[in-house]
């Protein structure tokens, strides 16, 4: 058993407010402070809001392990690994995935060298790290692959004000006169990055309205992070004659996803890449079934709350949300089998789960 | 359950094809026309990728593509009465910059274009140039005063020659009026400026060569240089035009020579106003993206200025090239 460490302190790369990674590092500050443990936050680059909350990384304490262990969160490639790498403390790594290279290079050429180095870095520390946790096995899976001696998933705290907040009235009057006109409503919400492929759900969804539903509709939320990629997006819409059908929400307010998540039919997902995905979860939390492209971390997330796919070819994700939506049994298995799996990634769950690894690593020998 | 509903729903995709109810083609053309459309948007919006990294950021200007700028710009914001509300509308966005960055290099590059089509836009630019810049042949710069000043001064009077043969040729890529270049030589170094839009200046112990600074620097033999500073340039270049240019220094820089890089903050960019947004060709990056890509092409000792004053609109970075020379001959490591 490991000497019990005083501290146990964090160092991300970047936290901002709104964001999966940087909600999961400040709830698992209160876990950890609730273990009793001196816990602070150490970040190159902290976003409005948070000044008091995290320091910056060079004020990092550099004890020894008997005293200090850091826990590095990793989901992009960043100097601060460097520094994490040379700390003296026994060191822990909390693993959230880095988008493959091949999938943003094409459009984010910057971000390329950011994940690439990234992945670099993961494989890099891995023999100076004593325990990866992963937020899904998928992830584990690829800490596994880096080199990683023991590796443990520990579930993401997501951030459930997106569940409670209360549906914004306007955005919600808004899609119920759309909704009276006619056809269903499907809804995708991401960050617009290339790796969540917006433009398959797109051609699914002229697939859906030449064979099936006419007046379907597509709401796209998430902040348009890639402005090239985004403008192609529009154009494709407009070259498909889509202006009408497709609606470019951008970042919206907890009240106004929720308005979304409230009145659309179905939840559909085509991205490349997910190390976790927190929206089908969000989806699952307001009752709306899910179709979603099973690769990376979708099938174990979803599991059977949704229909996960074996290809996003546009005609087979069409003909599954049709089928969703025309089937009232399935819907209703899949709306209850959702909120039984939105259930086992409750925050409470997902704090006991991050505790209990660290209350593994502690018992180690 | 859902397993064999995927079964059913795949069933019924291959029956409703037999059937004739999926148009023949349909998801080839829509792949097609994504593609067409991806392509036409990622080639207007990042420079060809090239291995010629010098000739790749000399095109950053591309006279056509400022043409339609400038176009656009008109049709939209300026409508039938062009003079009057050209000049009120260039001024406007560039003080309605909040941004030092936003007036000296995104507004006033692009008038100094505009300037060949209208002499509203010339007297717009004789307004935004710094107090004793604006005589012929001077260029703009982003404000390297201060506590920065002193951190740039000090991080490049490590590039001293030393014991390890580091050689004392500093070159300040895109010098504006070649202020730096001085106080550096005040220094003690031997200290040269480029800049493209600079007419020769000759004198006392500086050397600013009128110069496109990239072609200067690509055209610079391997490890011509103790230390570099790189500043204007850098932000308004593409990403891969990024990358080209932390190449192009870490093939440039002798071993245990040393970078600076002083750049706008990348976050002033959200406040740009649309006009200036749509004249502007390329982005700041963020200082951290700066230092992975000194560190991918092999240098270290990666120091960031951290000013006392946190909202500054300039950051700084610095790195060093390893005495171990681990630069290959393409800049990246072996």
């Amino acid at each position: 058993m490991r000497a019990r460490p005083v501290r146990i302190d964090q160092i991300i790369p970047s936290i901002v407010e709104r964001d999966a990674v940087s909600h999961h590092t400040l709830e698992a500050q209160r876990v950890l402070h609730s273990m009793g443990f001196v816990s602070e936050i150490y970040a190159r680059n902290m976003g409005p809001g948070l000044q008091g909350r995290v320091h910056l990384l060079d004020d990092i304490p550099r004890e020894g392990p008997e005293h200090q262990w850091v826990c590095y969160q990793a989901s992009i490639g960043s100097p601060a690994a460097d520094v994490f790498v040379s700390h003296p403390g026994l060191k822990l790594v909390d693993y959230h995935n880095i988008s493959p290279v091949e999938l943003v290079e094409r459009w984010l050429p910057h971000l390329g060298e950011e994940v690439r180095l990234g992945r670099k870095q993961l494989a890099e520390m891995a023999p100076t790290v004593e325990v990866g946790l992963a937020d899904s096995e998928f992830n584990r899976a690829e800490l596994e692959e880096a080199g990683y001696r023991q590796s443990t998933v520990a579930p993401l705290m997501v951030d459930t004000s997106n569940y409670t907040a209360l549906p914004d009235r306007r955005v919600l009057d808004r899609l119920a006169a759309e909704h009276a006109r006619g056809g269903h409503d499907w809804l995708f919400v991401g960050q617009m990055l290339p790796h969540k492929a917006h433009q398959d759900v797109i051609k699914a969804l002229a697939c859906a309205r030449e064979i099936f539903d006419p007046l379907a509709r597509l709401h796209l939320v998430g902040r348009e992070s890639c402005p090239a990629y985004a403008k192609a997006l529009h154009r494709f819409v407009a070259a498909l004659g889509l202006s009408g059908a497709v609606d470019f929400a951008g970042s919206v307010s907890a009240g106004e996803l929720s308005a979304y998540y409230t009145s659309a039919d179905v939840l559909v997902c085509c991205s490349e890449h997910e190390g976790f995905c927190a929206p089908l979860l969000e989806a699952m939390h307001h009752r709306l079934p899910i179709v979603a492209y099973g690769v990376a971390a979708i099938p174990e997330t979803v599991l059977d709350a949704g229909i996960v796919l074996p290809s996003k070819s546009p005609v087979l994700v069409a003909t599954a949300v049709q089928r969703v939506l025309g089937d009232s049994a399935l819907r209703k298995e899949l709306v209850l089998a959702g909120l039984e799996r939105a259930r086992a990634f409750s925050i409470e769950g997902a704090r006991r789960g991050f505790a209990q690894a660290v209350e593994q690593v502690l018992s180690a020998p | 359950m859902t397993s064999r509903v995927v079964a059913e729903i795949e069933a019924e995709v291959r029956e409703l094809r037999a059937a004739g109810r999926v148009p023949k083609g349909l998801e080839d053309e829509l792949e097609r026309r994504f593609e067409e459309i991806a392509e036409a948007s990622l080639v207007a919006g990042s420079l060809p990728a090239s291995e010629d990294a010098a000739a790749a950021i000399g095109r950053s200007f591309n006279p056509s593509q400022l043409r339609r700028q400038a176009t656009m710009l008109a049709r939209r914001r300026l409508g039938p009465i062009l003079r009057r509300l050209e000049r009120r509308s260039i001024l406007g966005a560039a003080r309605a910059g909040e941004s030092a960055w936003l007036q000296v290099h995104v507004t006033a590059d692009h008038l100094e274009r505009l300037a060949a089509r209208s002499v509203f836009a010339s007297r717009a630019l004789s307004v935004l140039r710094p107090r004793g810049a604006a005589s012929a042949g001077a260029t703009l710069h982003p404000t390297i005063d201060g506590p920065l000043l002193t951190w740039v001064l000090e991080q490049l009077d490590n590039s001293r020659p030393d014991a390890s043969g580091v050689p004392g040729l500093v070159l300040h890529v895109e010098c504006g009026d070649g202020r730096i270049v001085e106080a550096l030589a005040a220094q003690g170094l031997d200290a040269r400026g480029a800049d493209p839009r600079l007419s020769a200046r000759a004198g006392g112990a500086t050397s600013v060569v009128a110069a496109g600074a990239l072609e200067y620097l690509g055209a610079a033999p391997s490890a011509a240089f103790g230390g570099l500073l790189l500043s204007g340039v850098v932000d308004r270049l593409r990403p891969g035009a990024a990358r080209a240019l932390a190449q192009l220094a870490a093939r440039c820089l002798a071993p245990g020579g040393v970078v600076v890089v002083v750049s706008a903050r990348p976050e002033l960019v959200v406040a740009m106003d649309p006009v200036a947004a749509d004249l502007a060709l390329g982005r700041p990056m963020h200082p951290v993206t700066w230092c992975h890509l000194l560190a991918h092409f092999g240098l270290s000792e990666l120091t960031m200025f951290e000013p006392d004053e946190p909202e500054t609109d300039v950051f700084a970075v610095s790195a060093r090239r390893p005495l171990q020379d681990q630069v290959g001959r393409e800049g990246r490591r072996p």
